[in-house]
């Protein structure tokens, strides 16, 4: 049954983030936590080759496993070539997965083609410098030799000219002969990309300049933005040179393999399946959860924050079943947050509330460098330590997010609070811990209770549901390890 | 609305003279020049208004954010006739309460405000509203949005990353995407924007 709690995942020295030596007390230390395993919750969880204690060398072994049946004949002799990645990918298991992924990808090129040149460009979200520090910590400037680089989405642009008119790209994303999209599989944003062309959505995001990604959060809508990405990917200028994909399959528990193809629209109907397979359950149950109170305990901004291998941004849309593409709106997304008039009320009745199963959120460690004021307004929020409320403060994204936060000297101040205010004492770490989740055990005992029937609704009824909406088959499912 | 609490200062002996900082201002506060063998980099501290961007993306590391006396950023919306700020935000097809930038929390009203107070560009409408000046991205398009459907057009400074250009909304998506591709659902998200702005303003 419910065992001690698991180790969190560390805390990153960056300068998103408060000094760790600030952090004196994990979510995991407080009294009264244990933890679930997946595999308990839900028992046909697909295995993983990492962690798996044999080290990052099967990440190696198995990105040169998927590279084999990639036809490389696009790259010729002298030509450059960018692997683009993701910061995304360096948020999972520490980042090290990802980092020898890239290297992999790197050194199969090196000897599969006359490449003159591979150099890595990392997308990133809000946060201008953070594949910069990823590529330090993972060592990849020196691997790249030199030739890896962090691209943000106030850079140098490039117009390309699609079916939706002309959008724009980074200049260094596309600056070679030959690109290899290098991502990941996670769910995590379902929000925005409802599982349509979730592999393409890089293409209008991290490889994006702002114009671009302002169209998807703003111009769009909330399904039709996903067009955009797929609007790139498919222009002249792209596919001239585009070589091929390749991702990082993930599962709450972790890596389950990688798979790369030439064609990305076969990858893609492997990577939405897949989705829906490994993390339709632990979202749907997240759901299940009546009231608790949320620690927010990890490197990553508000949203970004991981319990059980799934972000706190599926858990305060929990309420709202996000694969149902009936569902126009999640809880939280860009969209819905502009859709709250100066007073906090909605501007239409529709307009779904945030989960009210979270009766307060303890902010015990997350970054700024990501708008996170609405996550504030709409839940009672506890800021931990004098030096994350001044870290707020200076962010030019979250100048408002103290006015709507209270703030307690250390984290027992905050949970005796919380405890009193909430009423209620299931709790939930987003703390990062691999294989299963740190939570009260008054939560341990619900999860568990309730995680059968979720799990055969899920299976029996949602997942059915959620691949007739998107025209795909019951087949792939079974294709998927 | 946003309150400047921060302003740019660089250290000019990292400085190596790319212009980057130059180029992705997005209120065109800064100008480097080359001053025999030194590079010269001008920071205007009453156009900057705290974005962090040439912070974020000097190579050099050579500029850094350091406090200032705080102050706001804002146009009154009430010094108008509301019916006037509701006409040019529904054109704009925004809701005149509707936020366009997550990160300072502008409203629409308060960028059609600054239109009618005389911002004529994307940079004006960052000085008078603090709209953009916070992750620099999301509310790129209903700044560009909102100059054009009050019939000002600019001319993009060709040495910049600032302000490439408008792109498509949901409104224009041609007809032979909408049914080849069903499952983005263009036309119910249409729908659910014109809910939105039709709304009616609550006092
Ligand atoms: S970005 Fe940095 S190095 Fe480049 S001109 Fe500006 S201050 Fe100098
Ligand atoms: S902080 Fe922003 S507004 Fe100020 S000088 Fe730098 S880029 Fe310009």
């Amino acid at each position: 049954m419910n065992g001690a709690p698991i180790n969190p995942a560390a805390l990153r020295d960056s300068q998103y983030g408060v000094d760790p030596k600030y952090v004196v007390k994990r979510g995991a230390d407080l009294d009264g936590m244990t933890s679930v395993s997946l595999k308990e919750l839900i028992p046909d969880m697909p295995s993983v080759i990492y962690p798996n204690g044999r080290g990052v060398s099967v990440i190696k072994e198995e990105t040169e496993r998927a590279l084999a049946s990639v036809d490389f004949s696009k790259i010729r002799p002298g030509h450059k070539v960018n692997i683009l990645a993701s910061h995304h990918g360096f948020t999972f298991l520490g980042g090290e997965p990802y980092a020898e992924m890239l290297r992999t990808i790197r050194d199969v090129v090196i000897t599969e083609t006359e490449a003159k040149e591979v150099r890595l460009r990392a997308g990133l979200g809000m946060r201008f410098r953070e594949t910069e520090e990823y590529i330090k910590a993972h060592g990849l400037d020196e691997y790249f030799e030199g030739k890896a680089l962090g691209i943000a989405p106030i850079d140098a642009g490039i117009p390309i000219e699609t079916k939706l008119g002309t959008l724009y790209g980074l200049r260094k994303a596309y600056d070679a002969d030959v690109i290899i999209h290098a991502h990941n599989s996670d769910v995590r944003e379902v929000h925005f990309h409802r599982q349509v062309d979730r592999a393409i959505k890089p293409f209008g995001m991290s490889y994006a300049r702002c114009e671009t990604r302002s169209t998807y959060h703003m111009n769009m809508g909330p399904r039709g933005a996903n067009f955009v990405a797929r609007a790139i990917f498919e222009s002249d200028f792209v596919q001239d040179k585009y070589g091929f994909s390749i991702f990082m399959i993930m599962s709450p528990q972790g890596v389950v393999n990688v798979d790369a193809d030439n064609d990305l629209y076969a990858l893609n109907d492997r990577t939405t399946v897949g989705g829906m397979k490994y993390y339709g359950k632990i979202i749907s149950l997240f759901g299940e959860i009546d009231e608790c109170i949320a620690i927010l305990d990890f490197p990553c901004p508000v949203p970004y924050v991981f319990s059980a291998g799934v972000i706190y941004a599926n858990m305060i849309n929990a309420n709202i079943d996000l694969f149902d593409l009936d569902n126009p709106l999640p809880p939280y997304t860009w969209y819905t947050e502009t859709f709250y008039d100066d007073h906090g009320q909605p501007l239409i009745p529709e307009i779904p509330p945030v989960n009210p199963a979270i009766k307060m959120v303890v902010h015990n460690y997350a970054w700024t460098g990501y708008p996170a004021v609405f996550f504030a307004e709409k839940t009672p929020t506890i800021v931990v330590g004098e030096e994350q409320a001044k870290h707020f403060d200076r962010d030019p994204m979250n100048l408002n997010y103290m006015k709507h936060a209270l703030l307690a000297r250390n984290l027992d101040t905050a949970m005796a609070f919380a405890y009193e205010t909430a009423g209620t004492d299931k709790v939930i770490i987003f703390d990062g811990a691999t294989g299963g989740l740190n939570v009260s055990a008054s939560l341990a005992e619900h999860l568990l209770k309730v995680a059968p029937s979720v799990c055969d609704h899920v299976e029996n009824t949602l997942i059915p549901r959620w691949l007739d909406q998107r025209n795909m088959d019951i087949s792939l499912m079974r294709a998927i390890p | 609305m946003k309150m400047v609490n921060v302003h740019a200062s660089v250290n000019e002996e990292l400085c190596k003279g790319c212009k980057t900082c130059e180029m992705v201002c997005p209120v065109y506060a800064i100008r480097v020049s080359k001053q025999e063998k030194e590079f010269d980099v001008d920071i205007d501290p009453k156009r900057c208004v705290g974005c962090w961007n040439c912070e974020q993306r000097c190579p050099e590391h050579a500029i850094e954010m350091k406090p200032c006396e705080p102050y706001v950023l804002s146009t009154d919306v009430t010094q108008f006739d509301y019916k006037e700020i509701e006409a040019l935000c529904r054109k704009t097809r925004f809701h005149p309460k509707q936020l366009v930038c997550y990160c300072t929390g502008t409203r629409a009203e308060e960028l059609a405000a600054a239109i009618l107070s005389g911002a004529r560009t994307p940079d004006a409408l960052v000085l008078a509203t603090g709209v953009g000046a916070g992750c620099g991205i999301e509310c790129n398009q209903p700044i560009l949005r909102f100059l054009e459907s009050a019939g000002l057009s600019f001319e993009r400074k060709k040495q910049s990353f600032q302000w490439y250009g408008r792109t498509i909304t949901v409104w224009e998506v041609p007809s032979s995407l909408r049914e080849e591709f069903p499952v983005f659902r263009f036309g119910e998200d249409q729908e659910l924007f014109d809910r939105i702005i039709n709304a009616p303003v609550e006092p």
